[in-house]
């Protein structure tokens, strides 16, 4: 591998495919890294005692995509060993177990990427305009994060 | 005249995922949402839980002022949920 091609990369995605670990964890792979982390969100089968049938979820793709880099420049400044960072996100129907987000980071060792993966994920909760629906038997629900930002300034 | 982008349940209340809204160039975004409220009254259930994104940048409803170009997106968000 030619090491001048192994700068610093962020993969971000948000597509209606099912999202794959593999393909995920391969992006950020790097000879100089030492841990890959990784997050999988998956859809739980139910909600205060109600059955889920699935998850549908919407975004305001351009900006989610933009606040997404916005995450990633946090991570290389808080975290200036980190190499590579993947972000999947699946929108549509995602059926139960089935993937909704993956994060993954690369870096020497594993504190760094251990610590962005987390950071990642809470960070897209509170800021990242992407929405989840939850379908029910006989109704519907649009979920709200409480890690919202502006949620929690408001009430 | 400025495109307003609705999303999850406020693309439920108001019927409609876009359209273009003609607005004072210099407004508040308190003054902004009363403007899309008149067109959608069936927002003003959510008013206590969205805000904007104006140009891809978050605004909170209130005494902000606003300087819209033609053409700007202006974004009615709801709570998010994602991940």
């Amino acid at each position: 591998m030619d090491e001048s091609e192994d700068v610093p990369k962020d993969f971000i995605k948000l597509k209606s495919e099912k999202l794959s670990v593999d393909e995920v964890s391969e992006l950020v792979v790097s000879p100089c890294c030492g841990a890959s982390s990784l997050f999988i969100g998956t859809t739980r089968n139910n909600f205060e005692g109600k059955k889920v049938i699935h998850l549908e979820y919407e975004a305001y793709t351009s900006m989610a995509e933009t606040e997404i880099q916005k995450i990633c420049r946090d991570v290389r400044q808080k975290w200036p060993s980190v190499k590579h960072i993947a972000v999947h996100h699946r929108l549509g129907v995602v059926p139960i177990t089935e993937a909704s987000v993956i994060i993954a980071v690369s870096s020497p060792h594993r504190a760094e990427s251990l610590e962005a993966v987390m950071y990642c994920i809470n960070t897209l909760k509170a800021s990242v305009p992407i929405w989840k629906k939850e379908i029910y038997e006989d109704e519907y629900s649009w979920k709200e994060n409480k890690e919202c930002f502006w949620a929690n300034s408001k009430k | 005249q400025v495109s307003v982008l609705y999303f999850a349940r406020s693309a439920e209340l108001a019927g409609l995922r876009s359209e273009t809204l003609w607005v004072p160039r210099h407004i508040t975004s308190l003054q902004l949402w009363e403007e899309i409220v008149k067109a959608h009254p069936r927002l003003a259930v959510i008013r206590d839980q969205v805000v904007f994104a104006v140009r891809q940048e978050y605004v909170l409803l209130g005494d902000q002022l606003l300087v819209l170009q033609p053409g700007d997106e202006v974004a009615i968000i709801p709570p998010i949920s994602g991940g």
